[in-house]
């Protein structure tokens, strides 16, 4: 998509890398540890080969040494492709990391505008807005956004909605 | 933009705290469980008493948590939904886009004088929209009045209107048309579906004729021991099947009439049950025709109507039962518009993609399992394999998009070819998606969200520009800004 659209201007906030990289983090120490303990459980599985049953926390370790590399990536890509902007009244926000997603969503449409903020997400300051049309193929969510960032595009969104009445829909 | 009247100071409203009762009364049998242990087995358990009784202070705790947590504003034009524990979400919701409030009073809220009030803000889809769950029946009301009191563009949908008369007859499909019916699969699966039937009303009476679990598993064990007949049974059902098919649709589709009455259109059909649909014309945004190859070896189709604000689209939006080609364009064009900008095809790399799709799986399946040594599966799969080559250049074939200046159109499919055309102004905005293996092809999905249907209309593996163009074309003033130079 190089050739045919421009990124969106803004770039989400510097610490939703950590955002991304605290929650890879977590969802591999879980999976490495759900390993370990399938592994304690899988010695009186005698339907396995020997030599498995032998090594049952291979599994937890292979799939873990794989996972590494995506855990170190995943931040920093997604740091890159995320993007949002405001322009002409309308949301252009890209998102994704091994795939890639543009969203184009006309301020005159927008149903409806939520803020939020996980647990995760107030620790490093940042927040989620999530824009709703009346189509989901419309309907937009930008994460990763410093809080007052978050806030003041809330705000301007409803603000400008109400403005625009166009119900053509 | 002229300001209407400015609302009393806005404050946070809450839920009401009767909110409260209602959880532990619905989670309070619970603790009567153990309590009916003592009069059962004779024994008191005081340990599933405490579980209970935890889980019923936890409820409580929860349903407290959640009431302190929640409020409600109307301040500026908006509805504002706010939740803060430890994380904090904020929904606003222009009160211009409320199209509706629908208020109910479900039993336990009855008996506390509460009611649940839902807002129906026109989008499609089962996504919550807003809900206030567990305020007075009087503070219902008051919000119902202050939330539809700017609302104009419901009031020529709410008046009644007289009766039309049957101003206009667009079609009376001819009898002849019934025997198209079974092209489309659907209602080939009708003798199987009246054996289960069959099954299941025989397990509903079996009980009072004084049949039971044992004889069933007899007579199953008796029907396994006569292979003979069970194979008969299976040919004479394949054999019914466009028979009873046939019948089946016929049934449904019986003396179907289009015709306007007043400003909607109307589809009258069935033999015994006559099943009216109305449609009200100025929410028809386009139409989607779909295709098996049978029926287009046929020349045959389905239409059904793109409306908005319609649930269950496919089977309420139909126009028109299995019919010719041309009568279906005559009835697009009419309910709709005339289309008929031919589609642009996709890039050779959507040709590519769509081959590998259709073949690699079967081919992974038949290797697997010629390795594991199951050689009859193995065959199957590369038959299926092979039947892929077909499959999937056909559905390469399928794809494509336009636009004609006041309709898109998207078309995708083989099996169920179904081409969407819909008019620009029920675009609500756009998606393009684009998988891993999308981008190596260099390849997009670009999604048209429309508010109606089902919610969004594809055109798959169009070129990357292709997609960007497309949209722009649709809509320039949105995609604009953009677009690269």
């Amino acid at each position: 998509m190089r050739d045919a659209l421009r990124d969106p201007a803004n770039q989400v906030s510097p610490r939703a890398r950590s955002l991304w990289f605290a929650e890879a983090v977590i969802v591999t120490v879980l999976l490495v540890v759900g390993l370990v303990l399938l592994s304690m459980w899988m010695t009186g599985w005698d339907f396995l080969p020997q030599w498995l049953l032998d090594r049952t926390w291979v599994a937890a370790l292979a799939i873990g040494l794989v996972l590494v590399p995506f855990v170190l990536a995943e931040p920093v890509v997604r740091f890159a492709v995320h993007r949002w902007e405001l322009a002409a009244d309308v949301v252009y926000a890209r998102s994704g990391w091994l795939s890639r997603k543009w969203v184009f969503v006309p301020v005159s449409r927008i149903q409806t505008v939520d803020k939020a903020q996980g647990w995760l997400e107030r620790f490093f300051g940042l927040a989620t807005v999530e824009i709703r049309t009346a189509s989901y193929a419309g309907s937009s969510t930008i994460r990763g956004l410093d809080y007052e960032v978050a806030a003041r595009l809330a705000e301007e969104l409803s603000r400008r909605a109400q403005e625009l009445r166009d119900d053509a829909t | 933009m002229s300001l209407p009247f400015q609302e009393p100071v806005p404050e946070a409203a809450r839920l009401s705290p009767r909110l409260l009762l209602i959880d532990p009364i619905r989670v309070l049998p619970s603790l009567l469980v153990p309590l009916a242990g003592v009069l059962v087995a004779g024994g008191f358990s005081p340990r599933s008493f405490i579980w209970a009784a935890l889980g019923v202070a936890g409820s409580v705790l929860y349903a407290v948590v959640r009431w302190a947590t929640f409020s409600y504003t109307i301040t500026g034009g908006r509805l504002e939904l706010s939740r803060a524990f430890i994380g904090r979400s904020t929904r606003v919701i222009p009160l211009e886009r409320i199209r509706g409030v629908d208020v109910t009073t479900p039993f336990l809220h009855r008996l506390l004088g509460l009611a649940v009030l839902k807002l129906d803000t026109g989008a499609g889809g089962d996504k919550q929209e807003g809900e206030l769950d567990g305020i007075t029946v009087e503070e219902a009301e008051r919000l119902r009045g202050v939330l539809l009191s700017r609302h104009h563009a419901a009031a020529p949908e709410l008046q009644e209107r007289p009766a039309a008369p049957r101003d206009h007859v667009f079609l009376k499909v001819p009898r002849a048309w019934l025997r198209y019916g079974p092209l489309s699969g659907a209602y080939l699966f009708t003798p199987f579906a009246l054996v289960a039937g069959a099954v299941g009303l025989a397990f509903q009476w079996g009980g009072e004729l004084g049949l039971d679990e044992d004889d069933a598993v007899a007579a199953g064990e008796w029907l396994w021991g006569h292979p003979l007949l069970l194979i008969g049974v299976a040919v004479v059902l394949v054999v019914l099947m466009p028979f009873l098919g046939a019948a089946m649709y016929a049934f449904f589709n019986w003396n179907f009439v289009l015709f306007g009455r007043g400003d909607h259109l109307v589809a009258e059909r069935g033999l015994i049950n006559r099943r009216v649909v109305s449609l009200e014309r100025r929410r028809i945004r386009g139409y989607e025709i779909a295709e098996s190859p049978l029926e287009r070896r046929a020349r045959v189709a389905r239409l059904w109507a793109v409306v908005t604000g319609l649930g269950d689209s496919q089977t309420r939006g139909q126009l028109l039962p299995v019919a010719p080609r041309a009568a279906v364009g005559d009835i697009a064009a009419e309910a709709v518009g005339p289309f008929s900008e031919a589609l642009r095809p996709h890039p050779p790399a959507a040709r590519r993609r769509r081959l590998f799709r259709a073949i690699a799986p079967w081919v992974a399946v038949a290797l697997v399992m010629y390795a594991l040594g199951y050689a009859l599966i193995g065959v199957a799969a590369t038959v299926l394999a092979v039947a892929g080559i077909a499959l999937g250049l056909d559905r390469y074939r399928s794809l494509g998009h336009t636009y004609d200046g006041t309709r898109l159109s998207v078309r995708s499919g083989s099996l169920r070819r179904a081409q969407a055309v819909v008019e620009r102004r029920a675009v609500v905005g756009w998606t393009i998606e684009q998988s891993w293996f999308q981008r190596r092809a260099g390849l997009v999905t670009v999604i048209a969200g429309v508010g109606a249907g089902s919610g969004g209309y594809k055109a798959i593996d169009a070129g990357e520009t292709q997609a960007a163009a497309f949209a722009a074309e649709v809509t320039p003033d949105w995609m604009a800004p953009f677009l690269k130079r």
